[in-house]
Formats: C-alpha cells, structure tokens, sequence
C-alpha cells in the first residue's frame, strides 16, 4: 500500500472544525475590540538576527529557517512580541501614550521531539506605555472576560513574579549547575528533592527557610501574602510581593478576583519578563491555555524606554475545550435544485437571494438528489414557481418573504 | 468538591499504595489485582483511578488526561514531564546505580558504553559529569551487557543490590534515590486546588502518624 506524506491534523478540511475556529476567532477579536485595543498584523518573515541577538526567549533550534537570495537566513514568524516591540521602539522611542494592540497570528515553531504542531494559532495582546498595576489588572480582567464570552466560568489565572526568583538566586550565589538543578526542582514543585537539595547547600537559614517554603506559596492570594509576609525576604523580594498585593487590589475591582490564583514559585522561560507573570488554565485541558507577563525591559534591546505587558492564547488549546460538545453545524440556507433548462432564471434566484444574506448553493436537477449538500430548505424550481415544504412561491421575493419570516420564529429560538 | 482521576502504576507499588490509602480511609470495593477492569471508583466516589502501566503514568498526567499519578520516580526521571512531584510516599525504596564489571573511572572527557532501560537518566547523568556516553536501550537483563561487552556499564535500579553482586558487577556510583511519588497535572493543581490537597493532606497525616509510631 502507499504511504501519503503525513498533514498537520489542524489543517485537515474538517469544515466543522474550522467554523468553531472562527466563531471563537470572532469572539475573542469582539472582546479585544471592546476593551480599545486595535489589531495588528506581523510579517510572516522575521530576520533571524532579530531572534539571534536574544538570549533566553525563542530557543534557536525551534526556529523554522529560510534562505533569500541575497543569503540572508529569515525566520517563519517565532513570536510576535519582540518584533512588535521592535517597531514601536523604532517609531515612537519617546512615546508617552498607552498603546493597546492585539493579533491573531500563526506562530511557527519545530519542538525538537516532533510532539507539537509546528504552527500554531496564537491570539494575544500588548499593552505599551503604561507601568502601573493599574494596566496589569487592565489585562487580566481582559483574558478573564475572553474565557467568560467562550462560556468558561471556571478559569484560573496563576500569577507570579519573574524578579521574585530572580532575586532568591542571586541571594543563594548559586553556580551554573545548582542553579539549573533548584529551578526545575521548582517548577514541579518537588517537596521532597528540594529538602534533599538544600541539605547538601551551605547557605543561611532565613534563605532556606524561602526556598523550602515556596512550593507552599501557591494558592488564594490572602493566604499566601500572609504566608510570605512572615518570612524573612531580601528587599529586593519584599518590593515584588509588595508589587503583587497592588495588582491583587486592582483585581479586586474587577470583580474577577476569585479566578486568581498566587504561586511564587511560578517561573517563565521567557527571560524578556521582568516582573508580573501569569498563566490561565481552564477545566479539562492539561496545558495552560494562556501565558503573559510584564516586559519593561525589552525595548531597551531597540535603544528605547517603553514600559509593556502582554498575553496570548494558545487558539488550539482553547478549541479543546469544546472538542466534546456538541459542533455548530457549518450548514447552508437554501439547496436550490433546478432544472437545465431553467439554468438562468434559477442563477437570478440565487443571486436575490444571496444579496439577501443567505447562503445558497445551485444543484442541477438530473444529478442524483441523494448526493446534494445538506441545507436547511429544499428549494425546487418546477414549472416557474419555487416548492419549499410542499408550498410553491411565485417569485424569489415571495420565497424570501416566506425564509425571513421562518428564520424570525425558528432559526433564532 | 469535583471527582478527581488518579493514575495508579501497576505492579509492586500498586499494593503498598492502595494500602496507604486504605489507611486513610480511601478505599477501592471493585478492585481486585486479577480484575480486567481498567477504571475502579472509591467508596465515596470522589477518586476516579485508572489502574495504568508504571511507564505511562507521566504521560497520562502531562496530557491531563489523570489530575494526579502515584508512580515511582525511576519512571517520573526517565519521563522528565512537564508535571509537579508533590509528594514522597516512602514506599517501594531503592536508587539508580552506575555499575561495571571492574572499576571504571568515570572521569571528565571519557567515553564510555551504556546500557540501560532507562536511557534518558543515563544520558543526563553522564552529560552532568562531562563523559560522552554512548546509550544502549535495554528492555531486561540490564547486567548481561557488561558481561558479554555490549556496554562498558549499566545504569540500574538496585534494591540490596544482590543481582548486581550475582553477576559479578560492582557499583560505581550512586546516581538517584528513587521511592514512589505522587505527580499532578499543573492545570488540575490550579482547576481542582482544594481537592488534590485535600487528598494530599490525607495520606501527609498517615505518613506523619507511622513516622511517629
């Protein structure tokens, strides 16, 4: 037998699929678009230098390279941030006003043990020129509002800070290996190997006492402020919790502070995060579904100061959740069968009847009925008149007439 | 409080758990160890467990398709998933070992031969201490491979370390320490909260409670 080159599951013609996809596309640009934020586009090309020059945000290997003629090596777009900051740090350097962006954009990346897709739909936001816990909760309150719109009532948002961690492991003076070795003991919170850990470390106490207790500072914020407040932590430490408790605040005046979860030990790979960092996970997907943080720093990289917060769903992860449901059938309005001879007339129909805003499709009538489309009416062109449900109209206005009043008292029960 | 779905490895560490566990008054009416089912429920239905191969059990957490596994770390090592290894049951105790049929120096800038079921522990073990290691994937019999040459040495789990011995092989170095441990899925930490601590904090109260005894 043949073997045929593999495809992507995500770009099957599964058309069902795919109408989901939109409706979620268009609720998720609704949202945005309520919120003021204006959508951007980002060239699919990217230079690799741009990514290059870098350290510790897209991994080199993942990028999906290209050659032009002139030799230079170009990237198939990694991520949107850093060439989005690029341009505004370029254009507007001195910019004082609060830009809100949003996209919805393929990201292209090869995970190095082919597990993953290697394009995927990412649909985010950036919010510049604004440093204030006010713009933090500003897009948090935004991500939670997107969940609500797709009907997730039960989103989590963790949050955590980038200089919190950073700031324990310069006070720990960690070398290389050490440093590796506690910061994936971290990240899967690792209770038992991180006691075994800090034994074979000769470091002051108040620190142990940090790092043996942050697998703990997970959960209600009230309770893990407490919990932190009663350590001893660097004032380097103390400003990012302090940093925290404002943006929790502003949360609260959202309303949407019971989607918020604390987790101190929370670290991104990202390096370009400074301070607040987040992730959103939702019932029945194993996978954050959303990832941000604040960004004050990168523009620096472009010789400007353009203090920045962002996030980004993963679209193919958001689709999951309603993987079990039910799918909205992708039908049409009307199937209009006619007969050769009435060919003209029947295009007229159609034509009225789509400047009318429904979809129709024209099938001849001599082809076998049974491998017609399905659509919601039947229509028949016998001898001049249009039969739907044993009723015949005259004109296609009549016809419409008749699908209007239908679609008033049915389709939109 | 929402059901939440457990992984349990078979095998050895499968026993031990679900006696822990009936210490703390979680208990499992349908499962036999002879039972073909794959899905048993506990008494007060709050645990849904699938009774899965040890070495699938990560896979079933990372996918989220179980919020929390009880697997030994041999297995969460070889694995390295992106999930959260939360507690230390102190059951089914042994450790990863180096071993050879004649001391071998496992020195900086050496090459070596090694056969191991566990590749992936293996590999990073020799690439932390600077030795380029050429890794064998085994299913069995690990310590044949030094004795007809196929490998230099193993990586291993030893229990007393008597099979070791048997075959006239001598242990090298110490690699990990390994016993069961229970793994969450990282939404499910944040999704289920209250009910993954709550189950966490059962068994924390036996384990307290035999320590002291």
């Amino acid at each position: 037998m043949q073997s045929y080159p593999h495809i992507e599951t995500d770009l099957l013609a599964d058309v069902n699929y795919i109408h989901q996809r939109t409706e979620i596309i268009q609720k998720l640009k609704n949202t945005f678009l309520s919120f003021g934020y204006k959508e951007v586009y980002i060239p699919t090309f990217q230079p690799y230098d741009l990514y290059m020059n870098m350290n510790g945000t897209v991994n080199q290997q993942e990028m999906m390279k290209t050659i032009d003629y002139n030799g230079n090596v170009l990237v198939l777009r990694p991520d949107v941030t850093i060439p989005l900051t690029q341009q505004i740090a370029l254009s507007q350097p001195k910019t004082q006003q609060h830009l809100r962006y949003f996209y919805i954009l393929e990201i292209f990346r090869q995970a190095f043990e082919a597990k993953g897709s290697r394009e995927n739909t990412q649909a985010g936001v950036e919010y510049l020129g604004n440093a204030t816990p006010e713009a933090d909760a500003e897009v948090i309150a935004l991500s939670i509002q997107v969940l609500a719109e797709m009907g997730i009532q039960e989103a989590k948002i963790e949050l955590g800070h980038a200089d919190f961690f950073k700031q324990l492991t310069k006070a720990l003076k960690l070398d290389h290996t050490q440093l590796q070795e506690l910061r994936k003991l971290i990240q899967t919170k690792n209770v038992p190997e991180i006691e075994f850990f800090m034994k074979t470390l000769d470091i002051p106490k108040d620190l142990k006492e940090i790092v043996l207790q942050l697998p703990f500072l997970y959960g209600a914020p009230q309770k893990v402020f407490e919990k932190v407040n009663q350590l001893k932590l660097t004032e380097a430490m103390r400003q990012s919790v302090t940093a925290l408790e404002a943006i929790y605040d502003n949360l609260v005046a959202y309303q949407v502070d019971q989607h918020i979860v604390l987790d101190l030990s929370l670290i991104n790979h990202m390096d370009y995060y400074s301070d607040l960092i987040f992730q959103g996970f939702i019932e029945q997907v194993g996978k954050p579904v959303l990832m941000g943080g604040r960004y004050d720093r990168l523009a620096d990289e472009f010789d400007a100061n353009i203090p920045a917060i962002g996030f980004a769903f993963d679209l193919q992860l958001l689709l999951e959740t309603f993987a079990n449901q039910t799918k909205v059938e992708a039908s049409i309005d009307v199937c209009l069968y006619y007969p050769k001879a009435a060919m003209e007339n029947c295009i007229n129909i159609a034509h009225t009847l789509r400047e009318a805003g429904l979809q129709v499709v024209l099938y001849p009538d001599d082809t076998a009925k049974e491998h017609a489309p399905y659509a919601k009416y039947l229509v028949e062109y016998t001898a001049d008149e249009l039969l739907v449900n044993q009723t015949a109209y005259k004109t296609a206005e009549h016809l419409l007439t008749y699908l209007k009043k239908a679609r008033d008292t049915s389709w939109h029960k | 409080m929402a059901q939440i779905t457990l992984a349990l490895a078979k095998g050895r560490p499968a026993k031990d758990t679900l006696a822990l566990l009936k210490k703390a008054n979680i208990t499992f009416p349908d499962f036999t160890e002879k039972s073909r089912k794959l899905v048993f429920y506990s008494a007060d239905q709050s645990i849904k467990m699938i009774y899965v191969k040890a070495l699938d059990v990560t896979t079933y957490v990372e996918e989220g398709a179980a919020d929390i596994g009880i697997v030994g770390r041999d297995n969460i090592l070889e694995a390295d998933a992106n999930i959260y290894e939360l507690l230390d049951l102190k059951l089914g105790k042994c450790r990863f070992v180096v071993a050879g049929l004649k001391e071998i120096p496992l020195t900086k800038g050496s090459h070596i031969k090694v056969a191991s079921k566990y590749p992936h522990v293996a590999k990073k073990y020799f690439a932390q201490k600077g030795i380029d290691a050429n890794t064998i994937k085994l299913n069995g019999s690990v310590e044949l491979a030094p004795i007809i040459k196929m490998a230099d040495v193993i990586v291993d789990i030893v229990e007393t370390g008597s099979t070791i011995k048997e075959n006239g092989l001598t242990i090298l170095d110490d690699v990990h320490y390994i016993s069961t441990r229970l793994v969450a899925n990282k939404a499910s930490f944040a999704t289920k909260n209250d009910e993954i601590q709550q189950f966490i904090g059962d068994i924390k109260n036996i384990l307290v409670n035999e320590t002291e005894a």
